[in-house]
């Protein structure tokens, strides 16, 4: 009897210590439902249709509510979206079982003709889609059956899946888009989390919940992405409540929120790369010890110190750190900011100091002509300012040539190049290392048909990034990948400077929010209002 | 009075046909082009092609022209080339937030201006008067970024009396408007004074007065009525420069206009669109000049006379 009781009771406390973890732990399962979360950015979107728009202002409302196949986690690794599993099939083809039950928005399924419908659309139109330049040798969709379709392309590219995970081949209802015609683009009807409501121009776009998702619903109501054009004003919003969440945030101000206790600061490395690109193919900078020169001249810990203010980190090679087939090049390893190893390695070249302190070689001084646009990317024209500043202490002379975006643009990419330097950006946009170092390094990429605006060429490279883009095996990619960027940390055409971070703000009751490193990823289903 | 109206309004129609030319030489003129912004850096030489063949874009301009003004006679104002919407659309969302900012600021310079004109006439080099002149200054001196932004700070973040920006009730309205309206308070205010004071020293006031009008009316009728031909003008000026204004207006107080439209066109170099907003702003201004120049005729009936 007195053991059954004092089992009983033992049972009883046992019981109230796990109701007591329980109670413990609860805060952090403890999501409220509902809640209209307010969004303030400095844009209106172009569309709300991937056909029509690849950038932010349309991409950050999207991705709420239309899936493609495949997407990329916030660890940038490959998740299953639309599609309940895949299996290559051959270099050039790969199949996709569907999720069974999955509606769109307006009632109909999601099915091997939807997707194929999709693709068609994008590939095939007249225009074609603005992202059918980013969906390499991507040809389309075959139907299997009701639920399982073969998506195939041009010829073996390695790329497919993480292309097949961005944002814009998105699956759209086929039904809608035919009721709907160019209205699509205006209110569009995908499977996502999240569904439209209004669009009103220049002033806001509200989307809410999907009550029929197929996988775990959203906890918020509702979204409402306004928009604040002026930096100052949407600061001033987040300040009086007027808005949950600011994009783009005002650099300056990030030090004083991040104490503050009322505002999240959320950030996590992006996958731009901002550098100093140099022309490989014109005097002086074709010599590798004078590029070598230059690197060891740059002092990235000061540039990243006081021109980004903990804005970006410094970049650690060609490509960020998200994309897939990343390998640090260790580049304060390889060229440590080291002005006398910069000063050697001219005098290696020939170069000697002369009375004004700039370098000559028999009787030519060692002027290079550097072409920038300001405010193209964060803080370009101050970092190319400083880059000069630098130069000038080993003796290089650079003369820069400020100028407005688009011209910088044509020059670029025009046939011939006639500068030996300039500054820009490159995102990885499908987070596949073949989106840049195929596009930027390999000699057939050079302008004006590709972006290898440093005019590289080594049979090398292009041999294994040829190689790379054929296979459909990743970690042989990986390798080769590796490889390609050994050697380019050897020859190296770039200054690689920085990489940017994606930074969002919030009021401290926004909860589960996390930051995507693919800027346009802003998922919002997770997130939640603590009020 | 109608056949002026009518013929008044058919002057327009060269000065319309005139300022499409002018935007499609300018976008034509500055550097950048519509297709490669629209589709990146990443774009195919290919999908370049195609979007430019598409848009028409492969055509000489004088071929453009004319097919733009085919379609516009028809009453037909074109897709916007970005997102491939009716013109007319965009133009129709954005035209009314911006006809009423205008015309409620306009409003505001018109009464306080003039109010504060009058006042600082009748009592010259009061201490009203010399308020009224720094004030003025102020007002004209002021950049409307700055403006707008400080407004922010005290009457939304400070005190929070009025929302942080865009548009919906009637106290989204407060602070734009009197930012819009600040400058042409101070002008307004600045031309009533001396318009007021000069005529107030002309001989039929003094007749006025030496047969015992009592002062609030010499003022009111035969000063003001006589010194509102200037003023009118200034108006009318002012009824353009507010729409001009009302760019940075409505960029500061995230105010879905006309104005921010028409940036986002030119960022896009988004020629049709740009044309359409550049059309509604110049039809814009001739029916404003045709208003004040009716109004003349109300003010002085010689004006009118001389047709």
């Amino acid at each position: 009897m007195t053991t059954r009781i004092r089992l009983a009771r033992a049972g009883v406390l046992a019981l109230a210590g796990l109701l007591a973890l329980g109670a413990l732990s609860a805060p952090a399962w403890a999501q409220k439902r509902g809640g209209t979360l307010t969004i303030v950015r400095p844009t209106d979107p172009v569309s709300l249709d991937p056909q029509l728009e690849t950038t932010a202002p349309g991409a950050w409302v999207y991705y709420n509510m239309l899936e493609p196949l495949l997407a990329l986690d916030e660890k940038m690794q490959l998740q299953l979206k639309l599609a309940a599993s895949y299996e290559v099939l051959s270099p050039t083809k790969v199949r996709f079982k569907l999720r069974p039950g999955v509606k769109f928005h307006d009632g109909t399924p999601l099915n091997a003709a939807a997707v194929k419908f999709s693709f068609d659309r994008a590939l095939k139109g007249t225009p074609p889609a603005r992202w059918a330049s980013l969906a390499g040798s991507l040809a389309g969709a075959e139907v299997v059956d009701d639920l399982t379709v073969d998506v195939v392309t041009k010829e073996p590219y390695g790329p497919i899946l993480r292309t097949l995970a961005m944002t814009y081949p998105s699956i759209v209802s086929p039904t809608a888009v035919q009721k709907l015609g160019q209205d699509f683009s205006r209110a569009p009807v995908g499977t996502g989390p999240f569904k439209f409501v209004e669009w009103k121009t220049n002033t806001h776009v509200i989307i809410e919940r999907n009550p029929d998702y197929w996988g775990d619903k959203a906890l918020l109501d509702r979204v409402v992405f306004k928009v604040v054009p002026e930096e100052g004003a949407r600061m001033i919003a987040l300040q009086t409540g007027d808005a949950d969440m600011v994009l783009l945030p005002s650099p300056a101000q990030l030090p004083a929120l991040k104490k503050d206790p009322k505002f999240t600061v959320h950030e996590v490395v992006g996958g731009r790369v901002v550098f100093a690109g140099i022309h490989a193919g014109l005097a002086p900078t074709d010599d590798a010890r004078v590029r070598a020169a230059m690197l060891h001249a740059v002092d990235r810990k000061t540039i990243l110190e006081n021109i980004m203010e903990g804005s970006a980190v410094p970049a650690r090679g060609v490509l960020a750190p998200s994309v897939f087939g990343f390998k640090d090049m260790g580049l304060d390893r390889q060229y440590p900011f080291d002005r006398a190893k910069a000063k050697a390695l001219l005098a290696q070249a020939g170069w000697t100091p002369g009375a004004d302190g700039i370098m000559q070689k028999g009787g030519q001084k060692l002027t290079v002509s550097w072409i920038a646009a300001r405010g193209r990317y964060p803080k370009d024209g101050e970092i190319t300012e400083a880059i000069q500043a630098m130069f000038k202490e080993v003796g290089i002379d650079a003369k820069v040539q400020f100028l407005e975006w688009g011209t910088v643009f044509q020059q670029v990419r025009g046939a011939t190049l006639s500068y030996n330097m300039f500054t820009l950006g490159w995102v990885t946009t499908n987070a596949d290392a073949d989106y840049s170092l195929y596009a930027l390094f390999h000699s057939k990429q050079t302008p004006p048909t590709g972006w290898n605006t440093s005019r590289y060429a080594n049979p090398k490279v292009d041999a294994l990034v040829e190689q790379a883009r054929k296979s459909l095996n990743q970690s042989e990619r990986e390798k080769l990948y590796a490889e390609v960027q050994d050697i380019l940390a050897k020859d190296m055409v770039w200054i690689p400077v920085y990489n940017t971070k994606e930074i969002v703000v919030t009021r401290a009751s926004v909860k589960g929010f996390t930051v995507h490193p693919v800027e346009y990823n802003l998922g919002l289903w997770k997130t939640w209002l603590d009020k | 009075m109608l056949t002026f109206v009518v013929r008044r309004l058919l002057l327009a129609i060269p000065v319309l046909l005139g300022v499409i030319f002018v935007v499609m030489l300018t976008v034509e003129l500055i550097p950048g082009d519509a297709v490669a912004l629209m589709l990146g850096e990443h774009a195919t030489r290919e999908a370049v092609a195609a979007l430019r063949d598409f848009l028409g874009l492969d055509k000489p301009l004088p071929v453009r022209y004319v097919e733009y003004v085919g379609r516009l006679a028809r009453g037909d104002l074109g897709r916007s080339m970005q997102q491939n919407r009716p013109v007319i659309d965009e133009l129709a969302d954005a035209w009314p937030a911006t006809l009423q900012l205008t015309m409620v600021a306009l409003a505001l310079a018109a009464v306080v201006g003039v109010a504060a004109g009058v006042v600082s006439a009748v009592w010259p080099n009061g201490v009203f008067d010399a308020l009224a002149r720094i004030g003025a200054l102020l007002g004209l001196s002021m950049p409307i970024f700055w403006i707008g932004l400080v407004l922010i700070v005290v009457f939304s973040l400070w005190l929070p009396w009025f929302p942080v920006g865009g548009a919906g009730s009637p106290s989204h309205l407060v602070l734009p408007a009197v930012t819009l309206a600040l400058p042409s308070i101070a002008m307004v205010a600045r031309m009533t004074r001396s318009s007021v004071l000069e005529v107030l020293r002309e001989d039929y006031v003094r007749t006025a007065r030496a047969k015992g009008v009592a002062e609030r009316l010499v003022v009111a009728k035969h000063a003001l009525r006589n010194a509102f031909i200037p003023i009118v003008t200034l108006l009318g000026l002012q009824a353009g420069q507010l729409m001009g204004g009302a760019v940075l207006t409505e960029t500061v107080f995230a105010w879905p206009g006309l104005g921010r439209l028409m940036v986002k066109a030119i960022f896009a170099r988004d020629y049709v669109l740009l044309q359409g907003a550049v059309l509604v702003f110049a039809l814009a201004f001739v029916v404003v000049n045709l208003i004040v120049d009716l109004s003349y005729g109300a003010l002085d009936p010689r004006i009118s006379r001389q047709g």
